[in-house]
């Protein structure tokens, strides 16, 4: 038994199979992603989305449920974003001076990183995490306790931490978050980006609803013993 | 990887010949527009091309009316502006030397 969702692709409804679901989220925000940076992204976007649209219908018609199945053939025909980056590097290179890009060869080299807070991963608003990618930590646990440190000690007051808040950018797109721990801007790496944000959200997701589901299912098994008359726990 | 680039290039500059010119002996949806591309054996995805078509769009080399489908939406059909024959033209008059610079050049190659 699988959950279906209920879109809007290209203004036609469809109810699509909750694999199907994820699949397509990630393929369309990895496109998002790299269009992003192009001039008319919007209008690119309208149309791969229209022509997806017609795909499914053709793939599912009339009140079927979208299945990978029918993902998959309709992106096949479409192009995987692999497909996209082979071409539209070169689109990139020659439309815009790039500051962030070079070609596929350059292997792990850290290129123009950028200062950004880090949105996943903050405590208050990211500003220690942002730091920490910058320097290339892992662990924003250090930043935060120096930081701490220095507030308490009074070297540095709340209002600097106020003040960074305020002046240094939010990591909004997968684009930022690769210039802020460095990272290459490529289809690979934005296609990676995405998929793990995604992945974070239904893991981060389903921990709290079972969350739930344990405790309701402690505080019923404490009341009620179907060994004893009356529930317990309370005034008894 | 060098090789991939280099066809890419090749490729990328062809396909707007291509689609200009197919678009200016009628006007085409982006569906259509691939299956003629694959008559002539120039195979490349659908995504590929929204791009392409956006960007010959802006610099008004194309152009396009809306028609309603039964199918689902609405479907842009793409037709050659006068400042795109312009500009396939040249691009024609490009590929032909080009065409005669390779022959040329390979001839040579494989008579020694």
């Amino acid at each position: 038994m699988n959950k279906i969702v209920n879109i809007n692709l290209g203004g036609f409804p469809f109810t699509v199979d909750e694999d199907a679901y994820s699949s397509l989220s990630i393929y369309l925000d990895t496109l998002k992603s790299h269009f992003s940076q192009s001039p008319g992204y919007e209008e690119i976007m309208y149309d791969i989305e229209a022509r997806m649209a017609e795909l499914l219908q053709e793939g599912a018609p009339g009140q079927g449920i979208i299945s990978s199945k029918n993902l998959d053939d309709a992106i096949k025909i479409m192009g995987t974003p692999e497909d996209f980056g082979a071409i539209a590097q070169d689109y990139k290179e020659e439309t815009f001076s790039s500051s962030s890009q070079s070609s596929s060869t350059d292997g792990g080299k850290r290129i123009n990183k950028r200062l950004f807070r880090d949105p996943d991963d903050k405590v208050i608003s990211g500003v220690c995490s942002g730091l920490a990618a910058y320097f290339g930590w892992k662990d924003p646990l250090w930043v935060r306790l120096i930081a701490l440190l220095l507030i308490f000690t009074g070297g540095v007051s709340v209002i600097v931490y106020l003040i960074l808040v305020l002046i240094v950018p939010q990591a909004k797109n997968s684009a930022d978050k690769l210039a802020m721990k460095g990272e290459p801007i490529n289809i690979d790496t934005i296609a990676k980006t995405v998929k793990d944000e995604f992945n974070g959200i239904v893991e981060r997701g389903t921990e709290t609803i079972s969350d739930i589901g344990s405790k309701k299912k402690k505080i019923a098994q404490g009341l009620f013993r179907y060994d004893q008359p009356y529930p317990r726990g309370f005034l008894f | 990887m060098k090789l991939e680039n280099t066809k890419a290039q090749m490729r990328k500059g062809i396909l707007e010949l291509c689609v200009l010119s197919i678009t200016s002996k009628e006007e085409m949806y982006p569906s259509d527009i691939i299956k003629k591309l694959k008559e002539s054996k120039l195979i490349v995805v659908e995504g590929t091309l929204y791009p392409l078509l956006n960007r010959l769009k802006n610099s008004e080399l194309l152009t396009y009316n809306w028609k309603e489908s039964n199918a689902g939406p609405p479907r842009k059909y793409y037709s050659t502006t006068e400042a795109g024959l312009n500009f396939l033209k040249s691009l024609l008059d490009t590929w032909n030397e080009l065409n005669h610079a390779v022959n040329e050049s390979t001839q040579t190659i494989t008579t020694k």
